[in-house]
């Protein structure tokens, strides 16, 4: 990481020709002025100097702060110093990795991106009834961490007329469509055997993102920070009842919309969006926005149309498809039986495990077969373990965890 | 002339024209910058001029390289000199955390950009570590006052991030 270093000395040596640096340092102690117009930033006021730290340090330095936290609550450090300002929130950006990469959850967005795909991140839902609150915690239980888990999302479920709607939100009491921290709903059937997940945006990586958003014609001058949000339908979730009825386990099956069956293939990525987009970016500049997909060569064609006003659908040519497990039936328990690997403790009929459909011709490799990418179950009254990995994200994992808990009678 | 170069003589002037007095350049081999140019001129009792660096920063880091002379000699593995260097260690280890401790962020500053131009690696490992250490455990507002760094987000911007990221304010 110090590969910089020569570079400075020798641009140090001729100096004069970085205004900057020089002037910077031949300033009186302590000051913390710095002339403006070595800058030609957009800055109205005169910026510390520690705004305008030379890249490579300031990067050294977050990279030091970042690579010691990095599970939370220690973790918000980092986020503390992509809020400081502007200069600083485009070096954290970079330094951070995706869960993809790194394993961590860092910003909100990290939610909306593919979890690792060596290992899953492990989470518990608690479950409200007198609210209907759904709450999703980074961590492995309640009980290891107590009050300190930290809360990556939270539902509401509503019950409506024809249908039942889970608003998930990023924080646990404001579920208001309006609000930015809302991200995306689950709503079902009134049968509760049909889902869908609606994302608040559309998964695109940052670079469509762009392109999407032109179709909104939104500028974040000309409105109000609180802009509807979209809704894109990015999945479908449906459950069967079993062939044996009510003998066996429900058969469940989730088409990811906005995941192409090539992410799992050899070489493949799945959408990472980089920034929460909504009419209204996050930063002002689009220069700001680091792409952090993890690109290749394979992007999947992806189509943006229009239904209806409140709909729009994101549809890959070839979806991935979930399918949940099929449990053994253990003759001596006398019961249906998942390896869990721990993770799971009560025996319930919402328990299940996801991998992912292949047909032969799609080239799937036998250990991508055999990957369990999402795990939910139950380990207490009102308590039950999430893990997931690549290619879902959290949201997405958490909005189908959400679907087991509305199915009904009919389909148990 | 002598021809060892720890034996060497020189002076360092700082930007603001004080002149300091190097008997031993063996004192000055952690700052690169200043190594490479001994390497290149011949002369004894060389001026070497540092028009990026003020006195009192001069100073410091000066004091800094005399406490780091012989810092990464290796013991051959004796007991004795084994035990004497981990204890060299250790005290150095105490002495650069006092040297950090209580720095002002304005000379903090100036220390750092001084250690990034004469390219003195260590030096400024310490001083970059020192700052991520500064920045632990606290919120957003308190590292712009530890700082002195203006909140340059626009307002939406502002409303934008803290609704978007409530972590950053929990």
């Amino acid at each position: 990481m110090r590969e910089g270093i020569g570079n400075i000395s020798r641009r140090g040596v001729s100096g004069k020709q970085n205004h900057r640096r020089t002037k910077s340092h031949i300033a009186p102690e302590g000051s913390s002025i710095t002339p403006s117009s070595s800058f030609s930033s957009s800055v109205l006021f005169q910026q510390s100097q520690w705004a305008n730290l030379p890249p490579e340090l300031l990067i050294d330095i977050i990279q030091r702060v970042e690579a010691s936290e990095t599970s939370w609550p220690a973790r918000r450090d980092v986020v503390s110093c992509a809020s400081v300002c502007r200069t600083w929130r485009e070096i954290t950006k970079e330094v951070v990795k995706t869960p993809e990469q790194c394993g961590w959850l860092t910003f909100p967005i990290s939610l909306k991106q593919p979890g690792p795909r060596d290992a899953p991140i492990q989470c518990f839902i608690k479950r409200e009834r007198a609210t209907s609150t759904y709450r999703l915690y980074l961590g492995l239980t309640p009980a290891l961490a107590e009050d300190m888990s930290k809360l990556l999302l939270a539902a509401r479920k509503i019950r409506r007329a024809t249908s039942t709607e889970f608003l998930i939100s990023l924080v646990g009491d404001d579920f208001s469509r309006a609000s930015n921290s809302y991200i995306g709903k689950l709503r079902s059937n009134f049968l509760g055997t049909k889902f869908v997940i609606y994302d608040s945006q559309p998964p695109h990586d940052s670079v469509i993102q762009t392109n999407c958003r032109s179709h909104r014609r939104i500028h974040s001058k000309q409105v109000s920070p609180r802009v509807p949000a979209g809704n894109f339908n990015v999945a479908t979730i449906s459950y069967e009842l079993n062939v044996l009825r009510t003998r066996g386990p429900r058969r469940m099956q989730c088409t990811m919309h906005s995941i192409p069956i090539s992410a799992i293939q050899e070489g493949g990525a799945a959408p990472t969006p980089s920034e929460f987009s909504n009419g209204l970016e996050e930063h002002g500049s689009p220069s700001l926005s680091v792409s952090s997909s993890v690109s290749n060569g394979k992007k999947a064609l992806m189509e943006l149309s229009s239904t209806n006003d409140s709909q729009e659908l994101v549809q890959c040519k070839d979806p991935l498809v979930l399918k949940n497990k099929a449990p053994r039936w253990h003759e001596q328990l006398q019961c249906w039986c998942l390896n869990f690997k721990g993770r799971v403790t009560v025996a319930s009929v919402k328990n299940f495990q996801l991998v992912a459909a292949a047909e032969p011709s799609q080239n799937i490799s036998a250990a991508e077969q055999e990957k369990v990418i999402l795990q939910f179950g139950k380990i207490g009254k009102d308590i039950f373990t999430m893990d997931y990995r690549y290619p879902l994200s959290a949201f997405q994992a958490f909005a189908i965890c959400l679907s087991s808990f509305d199915t009904k009678p009919a389909c148990e | 002339m002598s021809s060892s170069d720890s034996e060497r003589m020189l002076k360092l002037k700082s930007s603001d024209g004080v002149t300091f007095d190097i008997k031993d350049a063996i004192v000055v081999t952690k700052l690169e910058f200043i190594k490479n140019i001994i390497e290149d001129c011949c002369g004894d009792n060389d001026l070497i001029l540092v028009p990026n660096v003020n006195s009192e920063i001069l100073a410091m880091v000066l004091e800094w390289c005399k406490k780091h002379v012989g810092d990464d000699i290796i013991s051959d593995g004796e007991d004795d000199e084994e035990n004497e260097y981990f204890s060299r260690k250790k005290e150095i280890k105490k002495w650069d955390a006092e040297f950090v401790k209580n720095l002002d962020q304005g000379v903090l500053y100036h220390l750092l950009m001084a250690a990034d131009y004469l390219n003195a690696k260590q030096l400024l490992d310490l001083l970059t570590q020192r700052v991520a250490d500064m920045i632990k455990g606290k919120k957003s507002e308190q590292i712009r006052q530890i700082f002195n760094i203006k909140n340059d987000f626009t307002p939406e911007e502002e409303e934008a991030i803290k609704k978007r990221n409530p972590w950053a304010f929990e």
